[in-house]
């Protein structure tokens, strides 16, 4: 490809001020002395400046409002969301502080209990302890999991309906 | 207060930022959109949805980035996900109807000097709006990044997702097919 064909097909972005520093010195350099580029240039120019130009269809101001009003109330949900979310992950770590710190004191109370019926300790009556301790913690995680579903499901519901 | 700034704010869940960014870029993401799209009700509500994912993935923007490329990006996605459920043949085939519509806007008078002056440039405009909504979304695409928005080559090459080299070659050849069109819907006209 000649030189003067590798300019011609830059006249079209040099119109649209697409070219690099470099470029635009050819370009230019090479139309001051060839008038048949200086003449594609110029046919080139008025679209360009067409272009420019345009008229801009603006969006009606009702849709800019409902626009702003759904994009608020998203907003809004996720601030929720992440405030539910933050809530949730305090309460399930307190309900573990809570779990383990009761054990000793469940231990104690119930091995008291325990030693009133019978004074010897015996691996059995630990055992006994452990698994009514275990039954009792998995009974309230397992409330507090129906809970929060039931909970979620409404929370739900009321979205829909809103 | 620019953009980056309101961008800032939004992140931390500011509804005023929101509202400053969409006044901001309504002019020009619907602009962007209609031409996309070509049809007004379905720019609206990409307009909409556009502003849903903002809202949505705001916090996962990267702040160094710049805002106005990530914005039309999100926009061209649902814009290109949309045609291609509604109209797949319209991302690559030129459109047989041509869009046009005129709004209060597009009647004000610009800084011609006189009626007939004034005339002859609308009546280009015209010309020029009809032959540019024939062509492939492709190429309506940069040329109204690169006129309209006066975007760079490199950050229409963000938006878009193609190499620098790949959008002076798409906006060569949408200039090319412009003029082309132009000259075969006027002969003798103007762009000769």
């Amino acid at each position: 490809m000649s030189e003067h064909d590798k300019i011609r097909e830059l006249l079209a972005l040099a119109a649209a001020g697409a070219l690099t520093a470099a470029e635009e010195k050819q370009v230019a350099e090479h139309v001051r002395s060839c008038v048949s580029c200086s003449n594609e240039l110029d046919a080139w120019r008025p679209i360009a400046s067409e272009l420019r130009r345009l008229p801009t269809p603006q969006p009606s101001s009702w849709l800019v409002q409902a626009t702003l009003a759904r994009a608020e109330a998203k907003l809004t949900e996720q601030a929720e969301h992440d405030w539910n979310r933050r809530v949730m992950i305090a309460v399930v770590a307190f309900a573990w502080l809570l779990t383990i710190a009761s054990w000793p004191v469940f231990h104690s109370v119930s091995g008291r209990f325990g030693s009133l019926l019978e004074p010897q300790f015996s691996p059995t009556q630990f055992g006994q302890t452990w698994i009514s301790f275990a039954a009792f913690t998995a009974l309230g995680w397992l409330a507090g999991g129906v809970a929060a579903v039931m909970l979620a499901i409404r929370q739900r519901g009321e979205r829909r309906l809103a | 207060m620019d953009a980056d700034a309101d961008v800032v704010r939004l992140r931390r869940g500011d509804l005023n930022a929101l509202s400053e960014l969409i006044t901001r870029y309504q002019n020009r993401l619907y602009r962007y959109l209609l031409r996309m799209v070509q049809q007004p009700a379905e720019a609206e509500d990409l307009f909409q949805q556009t502003w849903l994912r903002v809202v949505e993935k705001i916090r996962s923007f990267d702040a160094s980035r710049n805002f106005d490329a990530w914005l039309f990006t999100l926009a061209r996605n649902l814009a290109i996900d949309h045609l291609r459920r509604i109209r797949p043949q319209s991302l690559d085939e030129p459109l047989a109807n041509s869009w046009h519509s005129e709004t209060v806007a597009d009647r004000i008078p610009c800084k011609d000097h006189t009626p007939l002056d004034h005339a002859l440039a609308a009546e280009r405009r015209t010309e020029i709006s009809e032959a540019m909504a024939g062509l492939p979304m492709m190429y309506r695409e940069v040329l109204t990044l690169r006129f309209e928005d006066e975007m760079k080559i490199e950050e229409i090459a963000q938006v878009t997702a193609v190499p620098v080299s790949t959008v002076k070659s798409r906006l060569r050849r949408s200039l090319e097919q412009l003029r082309y069109a132009l000259e075969a819907r006027y002969p003798g006209g103007t762009w000769q």
